[in-house]
């Protein structure tokens, strides 16, 4: 504000601009609970009613709509090929393989789990 | 223009023209003809000299620039091999004097190796203006007006050809030689650069041909490669080479339609493009907007946590679908594909086609059908032992010719014997059946598969794409060749093909390394996944057929690595191997013990054998091949889906396909706007795969709703058992 004082700049606070943070698609965000697999898996068994035989056309469009609103949520940058990609690959890492053990783990026990309790 | 640094030195250059102008000149007396200088033999000396101790020797181009500057080929060399006349054969000047111009002619014309380790700036300031001036020569010496400089290069070799073999001096070889490398220049000279007023018509594939034939180098041709062995020993590559370039990426089946056949075909094929195109358009308009290009239109996609995507423009509101793909189609961002360093994915020779001209198409089929009769067999088995010795006049280039050679040339004589039982008239049956199939005979043999099959897993561990191209090829082309004859009429033929066939599927090594290849694809070019997936097909539907037919068939196996002395002491070709196994099948407990033994003879099992193929690797090799649904033809989207097939109902390895992105992918074929259009052969087929396809996946779903998961992934070996039965393997084994 004082002219005089402050004419070389030097009084004045610098300020570090930050480089942008691109968002990016790995093993955290694909496991994020709002977004990512935890989210697909509570809600497409539910949400995905397919018709069967004589519909199948109408049933892959609709599966795939689905994964694709669920892929532009989880990933908005990317085209649904490319997100497909990038996806595929991140499951070649032991976390991620682990992970997919265990879900399937999860829903083997709760599918034995039922077929006990009916039994 | 004095201040421009010169290209060349200018002592050089003035060396040169003044060569070039003691060589002679256009006559003032003679009505213009041209006259020798008084020591014209020793200038073309000179300039050899020239040639061979400053160019070559320092590695440089700059004398083959300045006599590309001085018009020596045109102006010189052609007026005196044209001068040269036909009484006058033997004139021995004239014939030193020729002899001399093709000298010269073949280091001017020598193809340059653009990115070798030995390139300076000197060749990348030279190359490109020495590539039109070759073009420039070859055009020159096709179109000479006297239509006699190619017969009289070659009479400049007659003499040396008439010696008989052993009694030739090495300078008779080397004349040989030289006459054989200036056609093998030739016929390797392309137009560099193809612009609208220079076509590069002159020198065409077809005009060569043309002018080959008639002034008989083709029979030449013919002649050397008969003589193969007998008259002619060294000269097998160079004539491989000559043929190799005349014949690589000529469409085989267009040479054997007769004229009517192709212009008939060619109407046919223009009626089907075009109904393609008006299928297309329509496609394009049912998407197109209605309404003027600035009607704005928005459409918000709702979900259901009532978030919302935005898409503007009419043709969102046709259907969801729709929407989503104008939704993908704003995305801006693009997946880093990462740099091709190694260039795999760039074309080569083997992914072109080429079709020739009506006139030159007669002439080359008849030499086509004189090769397979008379000159295949000796130049072939020739190169073969050349391969196998490592011979030095081999270069690396060379075997992928020889193999590229027999693909096409095995190709052709199916094609041929085709053509000729299609004409044959069928109540004659006595007629067709003299030929068999001992003109081929020579690339059918045990020798010639070991080579091939070595070479195919050198060039698998190396990695060295296209020369494996070339060598798939030769195999695929093998087994069809051997099929045919297995259904041959001749009791003979169909016995060799049996024994072929024994031969072929008894090692399991072969075996593996076509599964091997399916594998090892990454991002080769189209060309190469063609003919991966061909080769893959032919081999699975062979061997499934024979093991059919024969139900005790044996094969050898690798059973342990570790080197075993003792087997390989007792030795035996694979001639006396089968009588030596037996012997050690009753000792096999004892050598298994010691785990000594390396090869065994077991029951070949086809299921187990096919087993290999469901994996993950082989199955997108055959995923990024149909993924070029738009340039398939009906025989390769047949194939994509018989393998597809195989995986998924044959051997109901369905989790190995239940991915999204395959999902997407079949979707896109059939129901996507540039998918297969319906008038597609292919298209029924691929549809009911689809459908089925679909309905085992919402079935599969319903049940294990993990897979929706899972659906993203390549699946694990360890859950792959229970996603597709619905428990774990080991349960079941412990039971």
């Amino acid at each position: 504000k004082d002219g005089t004082k402050d004419n070389l700049g030097l009084d004045e606070e610098v300020k570090i601009k930050r480089k942008r943070i691109n968002a990016k698609l790995d093993e955290a965000r694909l496991l994020r609970e709002d977004i990512g697999i935890p989210k697909l898996r509570r809600e497409a068994p539910k949400r995905l009613r397919f018709k069967g035989k004589g519909h199948e056309y109408r049933d892959a469009a609709k599966l795939l709509s689905y994964y694709q609103l669920w892929a532009d949520d989880l990933y908005k940058k990317a085209k649904f090929r490319d997100t497909l990609q990038i996806i595929e690959k991140l499951g070649h890492s032991r976390r991620m393989k682990m992970e997919r053990e265990g879900w399937i783990m999860d829903d083997n026990k709760k599918t034995s789990g039922d077929t006990q309790k009916e039994a | 223009l004095s201040k421009l640094p010169e290209t060349v030195d200018p002592m050089i250059r003035a060396h040169i023209l003044s060569l070039c102008s003691a060589l002679g000149g256009t006559s003032t007396v003679e009505d213009g003809g041209y006259s020798l200088g008084d020591d014209a033999l020793a200038c073309l000396k000179d300039l050899k000299k020239w040639l061979k101790l400053y160019d070559q020797k320092m590695n440089r181009f700059d004398v083959a620039r300045c006599m590309a500057e001085a018009n020596l080929v045109k102006g010189d060399l052609l007026e005196i091999l044209s001068g040269w006349e036909a009484d006058e054969i033997e004139d021995r000047i004239k014939q030193r004097l020729a002899l001399g111009c093709v000298e010269l002619l073949v280091p001017l014309t020598w193809p340059f190796e653009r990115y070798s380790e030995q390139s300076t700036v000197n060749h990348h300031r030279h190359i490109p203006v020495l590539q039109f001036a070759q073009a420039g020569y070859k055009k020159a010496i096709l179109q000479h007006p006297s239509k006699r400089i190619l017969s009289n290069i070659l009479r400049v070799a007659l003499p040396s050809i008439a010696v008989p073999q052993n009694e030739r001096t090495e300078r008779d070889e080397g004349i040989i030689k030289l006459v054989l490398y200036f056609f093998r220049n030739l016929v390797t000279i392309e137009h560099p650069m193809i612009t609208e007023t220079d076509t590069g018509e002159e020198i065409s594939r077809s005009v060569t041909i043309e002018a080959l034939e008639e002034q008989n180098v083709l029979q030449f041709l013919l002649v050397v490669s008969s003589e193969m062995g007998n008259e002619f020993n060294t000269q097998d590559v160079v004539a491989m080479e000559v043929i190799y370039h005349l014949v690589k990426s000529v469409d085989i089946e267009k040479i054997f339609l007769t004229d009517e056949q192709e212009s008939r075909k060619q109407g046919q094929d223009l009626t089907a493009l075009l109904k393609l195109e008006d299928e297309m358009k329509r496609a394009s308009i049912r998407g197109a907007s209605t309404r003027h290009n600035r009607f704005g239109t928005t459409v918000w996609i709702e979900r259901d946590d009532k978030t919302r995507s935005f898409v503007s423009g009419q043709g969102a509101l046709l259907g969801k679908s729709t929407a989503l793909d104008k939704m993908d189609a704003s995305k801006k961002w693009r997946k880093p594909g990462g740099a091709d360093k190694k260039g795999i994915s760039r074309k080569t020779e083997h992914d072109m086609s080429l079709t020739l001209e009506r006139r030159a198409k007669a002439k080359f089929r008849s030499f086509v059908e004189d090769f397979l009769d008379a000159g295949f067999n000796p130049l072939f088995s020739h190169l073969r032992r050349a391969i196998d010795r490592d011979a030095q006049r081999l270069i690396e280039a060379n075997q992928q010719q020889y193999f590229y050679l027999i693909a096409w040339f095995l190709k052709a004589e199916r094609i041929r014997r085709k053509t000729l039982a299609a004409a044959a008239d069928p109540k004659d049956t006595a007629t067709p059946d003299s030929e068999s199939f001992g003109l081929v005979a020579s690339v059918l043999n045990q020798e010639s598969l070991i080579t091939l099959n070595r070479r195919m897993t050198d060039w698998l561990d190396t990695k060295q794409w296209t020369p494996l191209q070339s060598a798939m090829r030769c195999f695929t082309q093998i087994l069809l060749t051997v099929q045919d004859m297995a259904v041959s009429p001749l009791e003979d033929d169909r016995e060799i093909a049996e024994n072929i066939q024994n031969r072929l599927f008894y090692e399991e090594v072969t075996l593996d390394l076509v599964v091997m290849i399916l594998r090892a694809y990454t991002r080769q070019p189209f060309g190469w996944l063609d003919d991966c997936t061909e080769m893959v097909h032919v081999h699975l539907k062979m061997l499934e057929r024979f093991s059919k037919q024969h139900e005790h068939l044996f094969i050898r196996s690798r059973k342990r690595a570790r080197a075993q002395r003792r087997k390989s002491t007792a030795g035996g070709d694979g001639a006396e191997g089968v009588p030596e196994e037996e012997d050690e099948e009753d000792e096999d407990e004892e050598i298994a013990k010691l785990s000594k033994v390396t090869m065994k003879e077991r029951a070949f099992d086809y299921s187990r054998f096919e087993r290999k193929f469901l994996t993950q690797g082989c199955v997108n090799t055959f995923l990024a091949f149909i993924g070029n649904y738009k340039e398939l033809n009906y025989g390769q989207m047949k194939r994509a889906i018989i393998f597809f097939h195989r995986v998924f109902v044959k051997r109901e390895q369905e989790v190995l396909l239940f991915r999204i992105d395959v999902i997407e992918l079949f979707n896109r074929i059939l129901q996507g706007p540039d998918g297969l259009p319906n008038s597609h052969p292919a298209r029924k087929e691929m549809d009911r795969f689809f459908k089925h396809y679909m309905r085992k996946l919402v079935k599969m779903l319903e049940k294990r709703p993990e897979l929706y998961v899972e659906l993203l992934f390549t699946k694990v070996n360890s859950t792959m058992h229970y996603l597709q039965f619905g428990y774990d393997k080991q349960i079941k084994v412990s039971k």
